[in-house]
């Protein structure tokens, strides 16, 4: 024993070679060799490192990586064999933030620097304060799913973002600049990246939905929740080298605290997901919802190109509503002058001949024409213009109806279907107009007055203009110019499924029906609703992981929702059995066996193994959301990533 | 212009019959002569399509004129204050002629003395520039003022149009008189302006009525021919669901306790955790539905239940009822198509409810040979009578009716359900913390003491306790407490009368529904309840128990005593009174009395404008038009006391009387500006 102690103690003082290979000076070049005893402590390995190296620039951000144990060696007060190294460790001396590809939820990637050491979590922290995203906790990072390749590669296009360039440092400053982060402002290419940030994109091609990659059953989403990154651990650690693609993405869907002000880029991003969960058919709706996200995408889109500044300057335009309840309170209120309260009070009609047909009428005459006038909400029409100071033959109260087109463009088609709601139950009404300049007027008018507005209101020419440019896109003839940015096929608006479903002519109609709804919104609002029609989605927020309950013996999915686990049958996609977190008094994990074992109120318990992801990500999934719920809870903003560690981190926090 | 005019003398026939067919000299309507002034409440009268004027006893329509003048009064008086600001600035104006052409029997010194502290900001004008050098006024203004002599008028004349156009804006302000049957079978009328919501009326319903205020209260309506029935939802306006009744219907409007229409936020679990034992629903844990409330309608999208089952579907035109298996989403019900599975691409939309109500069905089993009797119907609101665009749906057992209700409720009004809850939670811990304080006592209670203000005010902004558990009716013959006041009577109290609609703001006519609410929702002082001593200093004593016990007797209406004074014919002893703002606006009803009421005393006037106060001097100008000599106090108290918290709102009956004149040729002149004005401004399109 005292041999060995005396040779234990003349080897610490003994002094030794260690070699390091340092990143920077290119893989070809040898590792330099340093001197060192076992009682010298990692800051001192560097310093030595550094001075040998003669390289004269700021090392702050490296650190050792100790490539055999695959762990960063980031306790600089630690001596050499506190650690564990000896001679034969091969350390490498890098960077600790180095250059990732980040595939957003936008389908856009972006170059970056991110940390490489750190956990995932901060890792993640990092890059959401870096493109000014708020609650990052929501957010994490997952690796990509392989894409065919089939042709020859097109993905150097695609690198048209870059924020490497940013100096780490000038992160922490929050202030805002030219209404972006002041690190944006910094140059015209990094504005350019904030604006890719902030505002959505335009439709894709339909072509390019298609080729994409849709899960097509449970088992394949399940897949691709397997491929979310341990929180716990670093990039390093996980194998994720620099230059690598990863995706980052909103991982707990419980989105805390959603301030339209601060949240530019979050609100966009989210946008972004939500849009290409239901176009790659992510997530089921029916039929009538997936009209109305193509109605609400098609308003955004739209918004976005008429005004992209509303969205990246911010502060200025800060409120939309309140600018637009301004301009209401000036409208309205005793500040207008008598002219303007004038212009309110003699509301401007519509006149013109148009052919009005009435199904229920059993005449067999068809369309036959009338002069007709729109006035307040109100259609009254006479036998011809002369008679129009007269008795109307009837006057027809649009406030509450229906109002749907009847539009076919290329057989110069264009009438409006009115179902007008009376005691007897529903009249309906056609009326067909000359072209489309007219229809478009006649149309924006119903469609004013079924919502009890009339001709007066401000948004008559945008509905007006809004008509035209779905006119349009039914126009087949290309001879007619129309404005290219408003021109979008319809087919980009909705899953492959329906694209194959209807043609563009059939589903324009019904989704300019259901933009009738949206069409008012402004930009934050229409982002707004569509998130939240979204989130009304009764398969909203679940994770599917398949797992091996204990005891059953077939193949199982566990749903992980917010709020509560379900069980699903594989087979029969039947919801078997719920368990709401509320309920939960503890989970254990046997690290051993990969089971994770849950028990609720009442002594219910269950335990199950996990088949397409590790347990260590179900484990988090379920810690992740109950940490989200405690946010609601304590008030403060900051974040509480201590039990974030506890709740996710499993046997390595502990 | 012309179509006001033919309403208005619409309106005045058909008043005519109404007070023949009822066989009392009521009140009549103003004079046609006064002048457009009126087009404000004959524009709500011609709306009252709601039911035939001639079910309407006579009490109703005493409180309905009170209701109408008070209205009208409100407004006028708002724009006689800026008129009156604005008169004083140009007296010698010419184009404005004496407020006293052609009535003189209205005191003109009253014209500018109430308002001259609300200025317009025009006032800096003409006296002002003569006026030597005031602090306030720049030096040069008189110089510009003198220059600028022609832009004044212009401005002033353009000022005018713009009052005048508020005018008009104010006088489309849609009105119903609505008869509402009581939960006791009684009935009570009031006016509904277009602009109020249930939210109101339900509040003004607990001041007339000694009900607890829970929040089961609520108001429905009833469609006998379709024999359906929905409760209002608070925030919708009462005008819209009933402008779609037919003339002749006989529709109810309800005021009654409804369980189910908070249901979901006092037991949220047996809404959306309906697939779970009994059990486990039955031993939820209050903080666990709190949480499931929370979860459901506090996050950035409301869950709808999610729903599911097989309901009966009664065919289009067909007596039979088919089954299948309908989901409820939040974008409408669906159904899933023979042979189809349940994934939500497969579903077919049955309903979507931008357009259409939910409504419970009565005895469906008998009228349309349903299933069960447990049946909704969905329809548009405007739909009165059997159509095929009627859809109707029949459950298993009331459990799942109220499921679906429920849900389609969730599903089509979402956020706004839950607000509307938690302002009648509100509602209630104000009331309960009241009736629980005053139940013990049985004098006339007091200004509450700061404590229990501030438990009201924490109840009412925490989570709110349920409904008191002793009902009011308890209480007995006690008044019912005074709401919780504000601090201070600085603030202007909230209407007084609680069949007032909310005075229409002058301006921005947009912006006021929330204004007005404001005040709504807090509690309001019922009108036979004594006054806050800090505004009883100048007022006459608290009536005696006398008048407290009769007006307790006819609880609903919080009528004040009846007025002998005016002695309207055979009735007005034992009828039920009309409120005392009813009987001194009008001018004198009685066809066998030709003469024109004589002025009032002009002494009495500017008194009482100045110091606001209410009844009594005007009442003795008024029997000096012949009438019996004034009541002694208990009336002069209620009244006193009923004007009091109204002082800023609806302000004292003299001004009231005097704004006609006012507004007469005011009115007028505004009329040919504005059509001057229109003229003008046709031409140069």
């Amino acid at each position: 024993l005292p041999l060995s102690l005396s040779l234990s103690l003349s080897l610490s003082m003994a002094v030794w070679d260690l070699s390091v290979t340092v990143e920077d000076l290119g893989a070809d070049a040898p590792p330099i060799t340093v001197s060192v005893t076992s009682d010298l402590h990692i800051g001192g390995v560097i310093l030595k490192l550094v001075e040998k190296s003669q390289v004269k620039r700021d090392w702050s951000d490296h650190a050792l990586w100790w490539e055999q144990k695959q762990q960063w060696l980031l306790r600089t007060a630690w001596t050499l064999e506190k650690c564990g190294i000896q001679a034969d460790a091969g350390l490498i001396f890098m960077a600790q933030h180095k250059s990732l590809r980040l595939g957003l939820p936008n389908g856009l990637t972006l170059r970056l620097r991110a940390c490489f050491s750190g956990p995932v979590f901060r890792t993640v922290l990092g890059i959401c304060k870096m493109l000014n995203i708020r609650r990052p906790e929501e957010l994490s990072l997952l690796r990509p799913v392989e894409e065919k390749k089939k042709k020859k590669d097109k993905d150097l296009s695609e690198e048209l973002h870059d924020l490497t360039e940013v100096p780490l440092t000038s992160v922490s400053r929050p202030c805002l600049y030219n209404g972006m982060p002041a690190h944006f402002a910094d140059s015209l290419q990094t504005e350019k990246v904030y604006k890719m940030l902030s505002v959505s994109q335009p439709a894709p091609a339909p072509e390019a939905i298609a080729k994409l990659y849709r899960p097509a059953s449970v088992v394949d989403k399940a897949h691709i929740h397997s491929r979310w990154l341990d929180s716990s651990r670093s990039l390093m650690q996980q194998g994720v080298q620099e230059n690598d693609r990863l995706w980052l993405r909103f991982k707990y869907y419980c989105f805390h605290d959603l301030e339209p002000k601060y949240d530019v880029v979050r609100l966009t991003q989210m946008y972004e997901q939500a849009r290409w969960a239901i176009l790659l058919e992510d997530i089921d709706c029916t039929e009538e919802e997936m009209l109305l996200f193509g109605a609400i995408q098609y308003h955004i889109n739209k918004l976005s190109l008429l005004e992209p500044q509303t969205m990246t300057s911010s502060p200025a335009m800060d409120d939309l509503d309140s600018a637009l309840q301004g301009l209401e309170v000036k409208l309205d209120g005793a500040e207008s002058s008598p002219q303007d309260m004038l212009e309110n009070l003699t509301a401007p009609e519509l006149n013109d001949y148009l052919k009005i047909f009435r199904p229920k009428r059993l005449t067999l005459k068809g369309y036959k024409q009338y002069w007709f006038k729109f006035k307040d909400a109100s259609i009254s029409y006479y036998k011809s213009k002369e008679e129009s100071l007269g008795e109307p033959i009837q006057q027809i109260n649009l406030k509450g109806c229906e109002a749907a087109p009847d539009v076919n463009v290329a057989g110069q088609k264009f009438c409006i279907k009115l179902l007008i709601p009376a005691p007897e139950g529903m009249n309906e009404v056609y009326l067909r107009c000359e072209n489309e300049e007219q229809y478009s007027r006649w149309m924006a008018a119903c469609r004013l007055a079924s919502k009890g507005k009339s001709l007066a209101d401000r948004l008559f020419q945008s509905e007006v203009q809004s008509i035209l440019s779905f006119l349009a896109m039914q126009q087949t003839n290309p001879n007619t110019h129309t404005d290219d940015s408003m021109s979008i096929n319809t087919h980009s608006l909705v899953s492959p499924r329906y694209s194959k479903k209807y043609k563009v002519k059939q589903l324009t109609p019904r989704i300019l029906e259901a933009y009738q709804n949206v069409a008012q919104l402004s930009l934050t609002d229409a982002l707004l609703r569509f998130l939240q029609i979204w989130q009304a989605l009764p398969d909203f927020g679940i994770s599917f992981v398949v797992v091996r309950f204990k005891g059953s013996r077939k193949d199982e999915v566990l749903g992980i929702a917010p709020n509560r686990l379900i069980r699903i049958d594989l087979g029969v996609g039947d919801v078997v059995k719920t368990w709401r977190y509320n309920n939960m008094r503890q989970w254990n994990v046997n690290w051993d066996i990969r089971q994770v074992a849950i028990e609720f109120d009442g002594n219910v318990n269950m335990a199950f193994s996990c088949v397409t992801a590790d347990c260590k990500i179900v484990h988090e999934f379920i810690g992740g959301y109950i940490f989200m719920s405690t946010r609601s809870r304590e008030q403060s903003d900051t974040l509480n990533e201590e039990l974030f560690h506890k709740l996710t981190g499993g046997h390595e926090a502990l | 212009m012309d179509d006001i005019d033919a309403m208005f003398s619409d309106l005045l026939g058909e008043m005519d019959l109404l007070t023949q067919s009822l066989g009392v000299e009521t009140l009549p309507p103003e004079p046609p002569s006064s002048s457009s002034k009126e087009n404000n409440f004959s524009m709500g009268f011609a709306d009252m399509n709601v039911e035939s004027l001639n079910e309407l006893e006579e009490n109703d329509l005493d409180a309905l004129m009170a209701d109408l003048m008070a209205d009208l009064n409100d407004t006028e008086e708002k724009l006689a204050a800026e008129l009156g600001g604005q008169k004083e600035a140009e007296a010698p104006h010419p184009d404005l002629p004496p407020a006293s052409h052609g009535l003189s029997f209205y005191p003109e010194s009253s014209l500018s003395t109430p308002t001259s502290p609300e200025r317009g900001p025009n006032t800096f004008s003409a006296p002002l520039a003569d006026s030597p050098a005031p602090i306030l006024s720049p030096p040069t203004l008189p110089q510009h003022a003198k220059l600028s002599m022609e832009e004044i008028e212009a401005q002033m004349k353009a000022d005018k149009i713009k009052l005048a156009l508020e005018k008009l804006k104010e006088a489309k302000v849609k009105k119903l008189v609505v008869k509402v049957v009581m939960h006791d079978g009684s009935s009570k009328t009031l006016m509904v302006d277009e602009r109020q919501t249930v939210r109101d009326v339900l509040d003004n319903l607990f001041e007339k009525t000694h009900c607890d205020c829970n929040v089961d209260w609520s108001l429905s309506e009833t469609n006998p021919e379709l024999q359906l029935e929905r409760g209002f939802e608070d925030h919708e306006n009462l005008v819209d669901p009933l402008s779609a009744w037919t003339r002749d219907s006989e529709n109810k409007v309800l005021f009654q306790e409804r369980p189910d229409k908070y249901e979901v936020f006092k037991n949220p679990q047996n809404f959306y955790l309906w697939k779970k034992d009994k059990k486990t629903i039955k031993d939820m844990k209050d903080r666990d539905k709190e949480l499931l409330v929370e979860e459901n309608f506090c996050g950035t999208s409301i869950i709808v239940p999610d729903l599911e089952g097989v309901l009966y579907l009664r065919e289009d035109g067909k007596k039979s009822w088919k089954q299948r298996l309908f989901l409820l989403r939040a974008s409408g019900i669906y159904y899933v198509p023979k042979g189809k599975s349940k994934t939500s691409r497969d579903l077919v939309c049955f309903v979507q409810f931008d357009n259409v109500n939910v409504y419970y069905g009565k005895e469906f089993k008998n009228k349309y040979k349903a299933p069960t009797d447990f049946c909704f119907v969905l329809k548009h609101p405007q739909i009165q009578k059997e159509s095929q665009y009627i859809k109707y749906l029949c459950c298993d057992d009331a459990w799942t009716m109220n499921l679906w209700v429920t849900g389609i409720r969730i599903a089509k009004y979402g956020k706004s359900l839950y607000e509307n809850y938690k302002t009648s939670m509100k509602k209630a811990a104000i009331t309960t913390a009241w009736t629980n304080r005053t139940a013990g006592t049985t004098s006339i209670p007091s200004t509450p003491s700061p404590t229990t203000k501030a438990k009201a005010s924490g109840q009412a902004n925490g989570h709110a306790p349920q409904p008191p558990a002793e009902p009011v009716a308890k209480v007995g013959n006690a008044p019912p407490p005074p709401p919780p006041m504000l601090p201070t009577q600085i603030l202007p109290p909230p209407p007084p009368d609680p069949v007032l609609p909310p005075p229409p703001p002058p301006q921005a006519t947009k912006k006021s529904p929330p204004a007005t609410s404001v005040p709504r929702q807090l509690p309001s002082l019922p009108t036979s309840f004594p006054p806050l001593p800090t505004s009883m200093a100048n007022l006459p004593p608290p009536p005696p128990s006398l008048s407290q016990d009769d007006s307790s007797e006819s609880p609903p209406d919080f009528l004040p005593p009846p007025p002998p004074t005016l002695g309207f014919g055979p009735g007005a002893g034992s009828l039920p009174p009309p409120p005392p703002v009813s009987f001194l606006p009008p001018p004198p009803p009685d066809p066998g009395f030709p003469l024109p009421p004589p002025p009032p005393d002009p002494a009495f006037c500017p008194v009482t404008n100045r110091d606001s106060l209410p009844a009594p001097p005007p009442r003795q100008s008024n029997i000096g038009a012949g009438a019996p000599p004034p009541p002694p106090p208990p009336p002069s108290a209620s009244a006193g006391l009923q004007s009091t918290p109204s002082v800023r709102r609806t302000g004292p009956p003299p001004p009231k009387r005097t704004t006609p004149p006012l507004a007469a040729p005011g009115g007028g002149d505004f009329m040919s500006e504005l059509a001057k004005a229109m003229a003008k401004k046709r031409g140069n399109q």
